[in-house]
């Protein structure tokens, strides 16, 4: 099987020649791994590693930046680079409508349109996608986005204090989102098989925000944009990190998302057996590989019994092995290798 | 007369120009603002804990809970310190070298505060030697450490060295939590202490230093 069947296979409910693999990392990660393993692509390092890592692809930008701030992105974010033992990370340098208060405001502000991407180039890329890989497009993450425009905590509190305001603004954000995901599935000419649709909903001990919240501010858009998706046969692959577990009913009945991602299993409420239980027949379980304690700080031998628990665990249920969110410099090349080789030896059907 | 019950909701519902009102009106009719703190504000706080450990209150409760409770703090605090008042300790808090996440350890201020704590909160990507400096200028007993990224908990322990190496970590607990971190992280850098929330940080800081 290729990739891309491997996880048609998956969706289909049919059985797959063994457990499929994907792989999320840093740029650091990656460029370390190519290095050690004498890879001169992701592709090859794919090749190496057997990964069935999904191929993104979206329409390119033609404007790169926001018509009042030419240092911004086109939201009007800035970035700065802060670095960390092995790596950089981009953290926002400023929150635009930090200073709102009305929606008045929101209204005299310059957004993006859905008209400033390229669609021709992207039916070029999508001409030229690889056949093995499966493709990926379309990427709805809108209270994130509204964290960098507005602050992280201020945009937590506007959800109870500001509702109104928090409202307009996501309504927005959803409206360029919604337009450039209809105009891109449309110019995927059915090539386009996922779609990927997130909001970190899960803290490290329970969710960020309560269960009306959620239901109030995040569902209904994610629904819409899920049944734009699936209006074109794309499959719905779904994040968030951390402690989700009572969410994850609503996730499957009004989102209707097939793949949910990273499973951080060592959460409250998120053991995989119980997850295997309860929504195993409904949903697809991507990640499940432990990236805050197993793999960045556990011995080769943990990852390899992480691996082997995950097999025997996910045994009856439709499971994609990979790392809860981007492997960090930390964890070792050797430590990388393992989990998949071991997943290649044990995961065969 | 102040409806101090009116403040105490304030602070509970998170409605921040009623708490600084409701305080304001109570100091203007001669209120002992420590009397304040110790009868309304902890007692609101304590409970705005305790709806966040039963999952009745999450993140945004706990912060509009907690501009409530800075907004009457801002009132009582310049006339608690004219009286030379000492607060149940003093507190250096920070995310450490090389994070830029602040939403837990802001968090993990507003509950010491809201619990009677001072804090000197040193913000985000905080050198070991500014830790180190701040406990000496400020005389506090404990400092508090927080991270996000796998990639950055390690500055933690370079603190705890600076610390050691500046001799002062024989008068500070140190304190630590944040996504990546556990107790046995904790353990391993000699931190005294480790909580994975920011209720449970006030329990752990009152008791290391009742200790």
């Amino acid at each position: 099987m290729t990739p891309r069947e491997r996880w048609l296979a998956l969706f289909a409910g049919e059985k797959t020649d063994r457990i499929p693999t994907d792989y999320w990392a840093t740029d650091e990660v990656t460029a370390r791994l190519c290095r050690d393993l004498c890879c001169k692509s992701l592709e090859e390092l794919y090749t190496r590693l057997q990964i069935d890592g999904i191929f993104a692809i979206d329409p390119p930008r033609t404007a790169l930046h926001h018509s009042d701030d030419p240092e911004a992105d086109i939201w009007g974010v800035r970035r700065t680079p802060v670095n960390y033992d092995g790596g950089v990370y981009e953290e926002f340098a400023n929150h635009p409508l930090a200073h709102m208060t009305s929606v008045d405001e929101l209204d005299a502000y310059a957004w993006p349109s859905a008209d400033d991407h390229d669609y021709e180039a992207y039916r070029a890329m999508i001409r030229q996608a690889p056949g093995h890989r499966l493709i990926r497009s379309g990427n709805f993450e809108p209270f994130l986005l509204y964290c960098a425009l507005r602050g992280m905590e201020l945009a937590m509190m506007d959800l109870v204090a500001n509702p109104d305001f928090a409202t307009a603004a996501l309504d927005r954000i959803f409206a360029y989102y919604y337009e450039l995901a209809g105009r891109t599935f449309e110019a995927g000419g059915g090539r386009i098989e996922v779609t990927y649709i997130a909001e970190d909903l899960g803290g490290q001990t329970s969710l960020l925000m309560s269960l009306p919240l959620i239901r109030r501010f995040f569902l209904p858009r994610q629904r819409q944009m899920a049944d734009l998706a699936k209006g074109f046969g794309i499959r719905i692959f779904y994040h968030t990190d951390g402690a989700a577990r009572s969410v994850i009913p609503d996730l499957i009945s009004v989102t209707g998302i097939d793949v949910l991602n990273p499973i951080q299993w060592r959460c409250p409420g998120m053991d995989r057996e119980g997850l295997v239980r309860n929504f195993g027949d409904s949903i697809i379980f991507h990640g499940a590989m432990d990236n805050q304690q197993t793999l960045p700080f556990g011995t080769v031998d943990d990852v390899r019994r992480e691996v082997l628990e995950n097999v025997e665990i996910f045994r009856n249920a439709r499971w994609v092995c990979a790392p809860c969110h981007n492997l960090q410099p930390v964890t070792s090349t050797e430590k990388i290798v393992t989990l998949y080789d071991t997943i290649h030896r044990y995961g065969t059907r | 007369m102040a409806d101090l019950q009116k403040l105490h909701d304030a602070i509970l519902n998170g409605n921040f120009k009623i708490a600084r009102d409701v305080t304001q009106q109570a100091l203007d009719e001669g209120a002992d603002p420590a009397v304040l703190v110790h009868d309304t504000m902890i007692p609101a706080m304590n409970e705005v804990g305790r709806r966040y450990e039963a999952n009745e209150y999450f993140v945004p409760e706990l912060l509009i809970a907690a501009r409530a409770m800075k907004a009457s703090l801002e009132l009582i605090r310049p006339l608690l310190a004219a009286r030379g008042a000492e607060p149940v300790a003093r507190v250096v808090i920070g995310t450490v070298q090389g994070d830029l996440h602040d939403i837990g350890k802001n968090l993990v201020a507003a509950m010491l505060e809201g619990a009677g704590f001072e804090v000197v909160d040193l913000g985000v990507d905080v050198p070991p030697e500014k830790f180190a400096a701040a406990v000496q200028e400020k005389n506090a007993s404990m400092v508090a450490l927080s991270a996000l990224l796998t990639t950055t908990m390690y500055s933690m322990k370079a603190v705890i060295e600076k610390l050691n190496s500046s001799g002062l970590r024989g008068k500070v607990k140190v304190i630590i939590g944040g996504a990546p971190v556990t107790q046995k992280y904790a353990d391993e850098i000699g931190a005294d202490g480790y909580s994975n929330n920011a209720n449970a940080a006030v329990a752990l800081a009152r008791k290391l230093l009742a200790a």
